[in-house]
């Protein structure tokens, strides 16, 4: 039993370097959230409203890509070596795909940055969507394209060590978190396609001038059949920890295996083929289209439903083993005390909340009340915002001492900071979400206009000063955190004071549970089907209207023709 | 497997939660009426919009006794029109397509909402009541400007409606 | 590491704790799909409905 850095200390160095990138993106992200919050409000306005959005841009980027998964790659990157008990196969390659997606995040970084400066003729203030015709400086685009390449590339190393693994236990049954890796990377493999393809084949070449024009509502399709999975990409290293560490930090024992699996492969074959509920107010595709998004979306809540009892049934096992009893109050048996626990179940807590503005965001005709209202930003900041975000802070308190030997600093402040987040985005979030009911535009610089809004209850004023303190407080928590990891790393080694590296066991184990389930081939395959058949017919029927490069009678060059016969050849079959 | 006896009933309640909401979106769009904007619009040119019969000239047309058409073109950073003028009790159509990016038009505080693609057209049709004046904000982002995009629906009483002369 | 108090095994845990929180979370989640979607969506006004032209 020892610490991680012990066991695998090149691997060890891995992971620090990506928790580090990581933790520079939060931290310049939520300094970059604090000014929205005092610029949509009118509370200080710092910057030319012009530049909001460039700002707005940055806080994007950062957070929901380079934060968010560079601390996944570190995560996976743990789960796939200490569950396989095996380091990495080629450190040189490793390196190689962290170098492209650090690589790839600077590139991108470069004109979004250079539009805030006169001198440099560059900008890239196209939000984190960049929907086409708006357009970036063509170094973005190219940026994004390694990023996503570099992520492509970890995964071939995760996938490597499993199959060298698999070698030599040809009978064993895949150990739960590289199960969770591989079917994760499934999905990014098939929805990253989309996102790549689209900047690759239309939005690089146009933004060099090579097409004249592009397809509004093509690019932007190809954005959302990655963009749902994408939020998928960011929980499921949420979830990996909800199921491995929190009940190891709560005392208890994972309530199911199988069930984990079963979720996980819920989450490969579904992520991708709803990805058009995010286009139910767009014009171009037809209703159909869409109420069948809705239905596979609507059954994407099972495998999150069923998390949700997994994982708190797995909490009570250690509360009961910690000598908790009654109907709830074995509640109060459990680790409060501990940052690790308490930040990644008020997590959970803020999740539960989001599952509800998600339903109705996904809820096809209600969604006209909500979309692009602030209700979505207050929708979100729940989810990645929080369940993400803090649970990746919370397991950062387990992890920082595993990657580096040195015992966590500042435990009392580590705890005040997962409860002022906490704390903050119940300000911030749950005026966000009245304000979007009343109409409150996202990502807008200045809404206040000729007219006024009128929340059901309270006022603009009220809604916009609890925005104010919960955007601050969770700006403060941020500080806290970054305060914390610094604490941390500028103390001395001592593995001696470090739990050691393991995740918790099973009650219901693997075998539980029948083997096809870690028939990865064969649900690799059906989520592959299924995405055909959610989306060759909107994107034959887009294609149809107005040609791939949109109205206004472009070239048509040889590559998108082969594209075009790949599609439709599919479509056909 | 073995699944215990409480989380199977969890995953009874969760397929009736399902059910539940796909039910009550099913009757909101049979039985409430409520229709998605779809692909019913034939698509248009944007770089070509001021030769088409309606967005080359935007407005409010009469269709019918109480029936009116809206043309409106989006761009960055505004509407044309603006300023919509429909009398009240009546039943409108919205046509709204871009110019240039992508945009929305959201009328504040109600259920018309739609985001507006440069090459497609929304059509949204609503039932006006009692006269009221409605904010339309752009709730997608479209430029440097576009926290400056913003018109109004003035739902006027039926005897003070006058069409405007299309010169 | 802190310790277990006890040992308990796969068959003499059942989650009596978690089916009450989920029920509840049952009932909150139907109670305000009712609330947002009959009274706050379906009770507005300017709702979209079937193209007439
Ligand atoms: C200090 C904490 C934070 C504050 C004060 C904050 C504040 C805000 C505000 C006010 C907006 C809306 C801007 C607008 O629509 O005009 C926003 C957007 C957003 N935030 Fe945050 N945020 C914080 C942390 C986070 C975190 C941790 C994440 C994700 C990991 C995140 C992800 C996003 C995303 C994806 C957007 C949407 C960007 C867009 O519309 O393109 N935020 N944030
Ligand atoms: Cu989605
Ligand atoms: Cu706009």
């Amino acid at each position: 039993m020892s610490t991680y850095v012990e066991q695998f200390p090149a691997e060890a160095r891995l992971v620090r370097s990506a928790m580090y990138t990581a933790f520079v993106a939060l931290g310049l992200g939520a300094a970059f959230g604090l000014l929205q919050v005092l610029h949509r409000t009118n509370v200080l306005r710092v910057i030319d409203s012009t530049d909001y959005y460039t700002i707005l841009t940055l806080h994007g980027v950062l957070l929901v890509l380079t934060f968010t998964i560079f601390f996944l790659v570190a995560i996976f990157t743990w789960a796939i070596t200490t569950s396989l008990d095996r380091p990495l196969p080629d450190h040189r390659f490793s390196w190689t795909w962290y170098g492209l997606m650090t690589g790839g995040t600077v590139l991108a970084a470069i004109p979004i940055v250079g539009g805030l400066i006169d001198q440099i003729d560059m900008s890239a203030a196209v939000l984190f969507t960049f929907y086409a015709p708006l357009q970036a400086h063509w170094l973005f685009y190219v940026g994004l394209a390694l990023f996503v390449v570099g992520t492509w590339l970890a995964g071939v190393d995760w996938i490597r060590t499993y199959l060298a693994w698999r070698r030599e236990h040809p009978d064993e049954r895949i150990p739960l978190p590289t199960f969770m890796v591989l079917t994760t990377m499934g999905f990014w493999y098939l929805s990253s396609v989309g996102v790549a393809l689209s900047v690759l084949v239309f939005l690089l070449p146009w933004s060099l001038g090579i097409f004249e024009h592009v397809n509004a509502l093509l690019t932007r399709t190809m954005f959302w059949y990655f963009g749902h999975a994408v939020v998928y990409f960011w929980l499921m290293p949420t979830y990996l920890l909800w199921y491995l560490l929190l009940p190891k930090v709560a005392g208890g024992k994972l309530f199911s295996d199988p069930l984990a699996r079963i979720v996980f492969v819920l989450f490969l074959l579904l992520s991708t083929p709803t990805g058009i509920h995010h286009q139910y107010l767009d014009p171009g595709i037809a209703e159909g289209f869409k109420y069948v998004a809705m239905t596979n979306t609507m059954f994407l809540l099972l495998p999150s439903l069923l998390t949700a009892f997994t994982v708190v049934a797995s909490i009570e096992h250690g509360a009961r083993q910690r000598g908790g009893t009654g109907r709830l109050r074995w509640l109060g048996a459990l680790p409060w005390r501990d940052p690790v626990f308490t930040g990644m179940a008020l997590a959970g807590v803020m999740f539960a909340a989001a599952g509800f503005s998600g339903i109705v965001n996904a809820g096809l005709n209600v969604n006209y009340l909500v979309h692009n209202t602030f209700w979505v930003v207050g929708h979100f900041h729940l989810t990645v915002g929080t369940a993400v975000a803090l649970t990746f802070m919370a397991a950062s308190y387990w992890f920082l001492p595993q990657v580096t030997g040195k015992p966590l600093w500042g435990r009392p402040l580590a705890l005040g900071q997962v409860l002022l987040w906490f704390l903050g985005m119940t300000f911030m979030s749950n005026a966000m979400h009245r304000g979007g009911l009343a109409g409150i535009p996202r990502r807008t610089a200045e809404p206040q206009y000729n007219f006024s809004f009128e929340p059901a209850i309270g006022s603009v004023a009220e809604l916009d000063a609890q925005v104010v303190l919960g955007g601050t407080l969770l700006f403060l928590s941020t500080v806290l955190f970054l305060t914390v990891v610094l604490g941390t790393l500028r103390g001395g080694v001592d593995p001696t004071r470090i739990p050691a590296n393991t995740y918790a066991a099973a009650l219901s184990e693997a075998e539980d549970g029948p083997r096809i389930l870690d028939n990865l081939r064969l649900w690799v395959l059906i989520a592959v089907v299924l995405v055909i058949l959610a989306y060759a017919f909107p994107i034959a029927a887009i294609v149809d209207r107005s040609g791939w490069l949109g109205p206004g009678g472009s070239p048509y060059p040889q590559v998108v023709w082969v594209v075009e016969y790949l599609v439709v050849a599919l479509a056909l079959r | 497997m073995n699944v215990h006896d409480y989380e199977k009933l969890w995953i009874g309640l969760s397929m009736v939660l399902i059910v539940l909401f796909i039910g009550s979106i099913t009757y909101g769009s049979v039985v409430a009426g409520v229709v998605m904007i779809d692909d019913a619009a034939d698509p248009v040119d944007p770089d070509a919009l001021g030769d088409h019969p309606d967005f080359g000239d935007p407005g409010v047309t009469q269709t019918g006794e109480d029936t009116y058409e809206v043309h409106v073109v989006a761009f960055h950073p505004g509407f044309n029109p603006d300023v919509i003028e429909v009398p009240a009790n009546s039943t409108v159509t919205f046509h709204v397509t871009s110019m240039d990016v992508i945009h929305s038009f959201s009328i504040v505080g109600t259920n018309a909402n739609s985001m507006v693609i440069p090459g497609e057209v929304s059509s949204m049709t609503v039932e006006l009541g009692a006269p009221n004046r409605y904010g339309i904000v752009c709730n997608e982002y479209c430029g440097e400007f576009h926290h400056l995009m913003e018109g109004e629906l003035v739902v006027v009483p039926e005897d003070e409606f006058e069409l405007e002369a299309d010169e | 590491m802190r310790t277990a108090h006890r040992e308990i095994g796969h068959d003499e845990f059942d989650p009596v704790g978690t089916l009450t929180l989920v029920i509840g979370y049952f009932l909150l989640l139907v109670v305000l799909w009712i609330f947002v979607y009959f009274v706050e969506f379906l009770g507005r006004e300017l709702t979209v409905v079937g193209v007439v032209v």
